[in-house]
């Protein structure tokens, strides 16, 4: 048996008074690819950290090919030969592809003058090996996700780095961009290089992985050959129970007519295509979830603000809810009309960091808590307090503040928030981005008994399986246009699939 | 549920308002203790009312400055609306009775169409940072900034066509000027308004939303918040804050200069707000914690110009700023710490070592300096030991570090 390239022993990290990881020990093998796996919160995010240099402080120790070291900077850990690409990635936006790769490590030309031509020939070439022609003049701020990974997997190459953590790299990526990934992935291996792959994706933790750690509340669980092991022992060894296939029951009596839209286009003026949408027909009624799939770029998105009259141009169509015409042209008007949109980037768009939950959930519904001018508080509080229990979000109280809460458990309050303001229609778009596989579970349950309430719901989701988890009816987008539509029993992954690569150039232009 | 809220005690200690409190009767006790006049002692009813009309002048229109910042914007204005809206009042007054004006005696219904006029005026200027702010679409620095030089220039225009060349306007009425600079008056319209603030911040529905889109703008216009209608409320308030103060002090100076007058003024609005408690992020701050930090920074500023006796004005900036610099550092999250934390340990550290120490050394010798032939020396000896001690503490720093690397 070969001497552990990484060697974790008895770490342990406190932030304040929670406890991120105790006493975590395990060896990660020379060129082995080891997956990490966890419900959010287990800590793996924390170790990576450590592993990489970003928190220095903590206890126990860490050996590198035998060695002990303790980092006091990503600089430390990049000498000897360990980079890490972050889920949320690190680069200038207005600097250009090469500028990123080399940022801090310019080339010179004497002492003074930067060589940006050698720090552009130099990138083209790591990119080429990574099969990407992106020309390296171009802004990273410019790019796909997908193509800013790969600037950051050149950037972990040109600093010959042995050790590559990847923090749940294909959360943003579309199936192309997953596939070319993986191959990028599996010519680095050839090459030797040992990579630590955190991911919530069991498909992908089993198809690329050769050992898997299991990390749950900050302690070590267990490591398991991945050959000698199923996707169904990692889960319960995750979530530390058995967890009931996701059979959600049986789905509900299809209702009346909620929201019918018809032919919404909406312009993109300034790009190839001319449009973010066109033509966009759909039909939801009572009771019935509707899914939304397609690939990064297909105007899910920009069909749900749409709708939620959130989008800087208007639109134009039709959209006609509980038998109302509606063109909201302000999210305030959309919620009046009864919609309600969950968004899709929780951190940017949806929660207030300097709120607390009980503050957080009440957002939308205040004028329910007013008596006279003022706010009352009791009443305020009876809201949210409603909205804990019945959505089961695990929080201490009402005042701690909202980021100190589960990705999950944030997301049930921004729909309970929503709930609040009693919608006929529910916009979910990604709910369930960056939640563990636990709460996700949750979140269908909630989703699907809304529904039962007679709400419609529409969601979009990146992860098919989820999408035929929980829909009723999908309809598949491609570059603006609605290019299938099917009921539950008849979709498959592979219509889905090639329903959502359609292109719009194949299309007559209209 | 359970309530696992930190005790009473714990919330109150660690409260900026508690906090600010504290230092406040530090900064009391220690001016009894140093100044060699006894002033706070002997004539404390006159050194309250000083302080108290001071912090009331500048409270008006930090309340509405602090609004602005809790709901992530930033006024750099409210100096130059002070000016203008001293101006305009007073243009007031002579167009409605010139009369009046000229014989030291403006009549009633012309006082009130004034003020009248000039909160209006105010109101209108608000209106203009907000339109430019979400119409056109300018950074609010941007555009109170340009209204800051805006408005004192055409205040500067405005005054000798009104005045016949004069360059100021002076005040018609003397009863007129006593009740309206009068302190008691000052302070009870003051704490009206301040308790409306406070009420509309932290009991309506307008002032939650307004600290929402502080803290995320995005998430709050997504929440169906009209994020244009609030932005215009607290830029109103801002600006007619501002105008009352206008007003005042056109009574309270005898004249209106707009060259020269409240220059400045908008930094201690800013810093008041800050070192009551309101990030400049947006989304965090209160009505009393603001109003504290008035108190806190005009009683520092009357506290050193009691110990030293000389110009307060002259030191007022420096003050301002060292405070604001203190106050942030020991406000910020995880900052501010005396002990375990590397200031000067590496080469900005070092390099900063001989600025301070020159600063000390000449504040020692602005402050303390009588004139005596030995003040230089000493002011060379004080800012040497400044320079000594931080280099110690510079070595310690590093000893520690080094030590923690091994």
């Amino acid at each position: 048996m070969t001497a552990p390239i990484i060697s974790i022993q008895n770490i342990s990290k406190h932030f304040g008074g929670t406890r991120a990881l105790h006493e975590v020990s395990f060896d990660v093998m020379p060129g082995e690819l080891h997956a990490i796996c966890g419900e959010n919160g287990a800590g793996k995010s924390t170790l990576m950290k450590i592993l990489s240099g970003v928190i220095t402080s903590y206890d126990g120790e860490l050996a590198v090919d035998g060695k002990t070291v303790r980092f006091t900077g990503t600089r430390d850990a990049e000498s000897v030969g360990i980079s890490i690409i972050h889920q949320e990635l690190n680069l200038v936006e207005q600097l250009s592809i090469a500028a990123n790769i080399f940022l801090g490590r310019e080339f010179r030309s004497g002492y003074l003058f930067r060589n940006d031509r050698a720090m552009e020939d130099a990138a083209t070439e790591l990119l080429r090996s990574l099969d990407c022609d992106i020309p390296p003049y171009k802004l990273a701020g410019s790019l796909r996700v997908g193509d800013q990974q790969l600037i950051e997997i050149a950037k972990a190459l040109s600093l010959n780095s042995r050790i590559l953590v990847m923090d749940e790299p294909t959360s943003a990526l579309t199936e192309a961009e997953v596939d070319r990934l993986y191959r990028v992935i599996a010519k680095l291996r050839t090459q030797g290089t040992t990579i630590l792959y955190i991911s919530h994706k069991m498909d992908e933790v089993f198809n690329l992985s050769d050992r898997i750690t299991v990390l749950r509340d900050g302690q070590f669980i267990g490591t398991r050959n991945t050959k000698e092991t199923n996707a169904a022992e990692i889960t319960k060894l995750m979530v530390g129970r058995d967890i009931e296939s996701l059979d959600l029951g049986p789905r509900n009596a299809r209702g009346q007519k909620i929201l019918e839209v018809k032919n919404l286009s909406l312009a993109w003026p300034g790009h190839a295509r001319g449009y973010r949408l066109k033509d966009v027909s759909l039909e939801l009624h009572r009771g019935e979830v509707l899914g939304i799939a397609g690939l990064m770029g297909a105007g899910r998105t920009e069909l749900l603000e749409c709708l939620f009259g959130a989008s800087a141009l208007a639109p134009t169509g039709e959209i006609i809810l509980d038998g109302q015409s509606i063109a909201p042209r302000h999210p305030s008007e959309a919620k009046k009309a009864g919609l309600a949109l969950v968004t899709e980037d929780r951190k940017r768009l949806g929660i207030f960091n300097t709120m607390n939950v009980g503050r957080n959930i009440t957002m939308c519904s205040l004028k329910d808590a007013v008596r006279g001018p003022m706010l009352n508080q009791r009443s305020e509080r009876e809201l949210s307090e409603s909205m804990v229990s019945k959505l089961r979000i695990k929080t201490a109280g009402l005042t701690p503040p909202i980021g100190s809460l589960s990705g999950g458990n944030q997301q049930k309050c921004i729909v309970g928030r929503w709930l609040l303001t009693h919608p006929k229609v529910l916009l979910l778009d990604d709910p369930t981005r960056g939640v563990d596989v636990g709460a996700k579970a949750e979140l269908y349950r909630v989703i699907r008994s809304l529904c039962s309430e007679g709400l419609g719901v529409i969601v979009t989701s990146s992860e098919l399986p989820e999408l035929l988890t929980l829909s009723d009816r999908i309809m598949v987008l491609s570059e603006g246009r609605k290019t299938a539509e099917f009921a539950i029993a008849d979709a498959t992954q592979e219509k889905i699939m090639e329903a959502a690569t359609q292109s719009w150039q194949s299309y007559p232009s209209a | 549920m359970s309530n696992e809220s930190p005790s009473l005690m714990g919330r109150l200690w660690s409260s900026v308002e508690f906090k600010l409190i504290l230092s406040w009767l530090l900064v009391v006790i220690a001016t009894m203790a140093l100044d060699t006049n006894h002033t706070y002692w002997y004539a404390s009813a006159d050194s309250a009312q000083l302080i108290l009309r001071q912090t009331v002048l500048l409270g008006f229109f930090a309340l509405g400055s602090a609004i602005i910042i809790i709901s992530g914007g930033i006024d750099l204005s409210s100096g130059s609306v002070i000016a203008m809206s001293a101006t305009v009042f007073g243009s007031l007054m002579i167009v409605l009775d010139p009369e009046g004006f000229k014989a030291g005696h403006v009549s009633t219904m012309a006082v009130i169409l004034g003020i009248a006029g000039t909160l209006l005026v105010g109101a209108m200027v608000g209106t203009l940072h907000a339109w430019l702010i979400t119409s056109v679409g300018l950074p609010p620095f941007v555009a109170t900034l340009a209204t800051l030089v805006g408005l004192r220039s055409f205040s500067r225009g405005l005054t000798p066509t009104l005045t016949g060349g004069k360059s100021q306007i002076d005040f018609p009425d003397a009863s007129l000027r006593d009740a309206l600079k009068d302190v008691t008056t000052i302070t009870i319209v003051f704490v009206v308004f301040a308790l409306i603030l406070w009420f509309l911040m932290s009991r309506t529905v307008i002032g939650r939303h307004l600290q929402a889109m502080g803290g995320n703008e995005q998430a709050a216009k997504l929440s169906g918040i009209r994020t244009d209608r609030l932005k215009w409320l607290a830029y109103v308030l801002g600006a007619v804050s501002a105008s009352i103060v206008g007003i005042i002090s056109f009574a309270d100076n005898g004249s209106a200069k707009p060259d020269i007058m409240a220059r400045g003024y908008e930094l201690n609005a800013i810093a008041a707000s800050v070192i009551g408690g309101c990030s400049l992020q947006g989304g965090i701050g209160t009505i009393p914690g603001t109003i504290l930090g008035c108190l806190f920074l005009r009683t520092i500023i009357d506290a050193v110009q009691k110990i030293v006796g000389a110009g307060a004005d002259v030191f007022e900036g420096m003050i301002v700023g060292i405070v604001v610099v203190v106050a942030v550092t020991f406000s910020q999250r995880g900052g501010g710490k005396l002990v375990g934390k590397q200031y000067f340990s590496n080469e900005i550290g070092w390099s900063v070592i001989p600025t301070l120490g020159i600063l000390s050394g000449l504040s020692f010798l602005l402050f303390f300096g009588k004139r005596e032939w030995y003040a230089p020396y000493q002011a060379v000896v004080f800012g040497l030991l400044v320079i000594g001690a931080l280099v110690v503490r510079a070595v310690l720093e590093s000893r520690t570090k080094a030590s923690g690397q091994s």
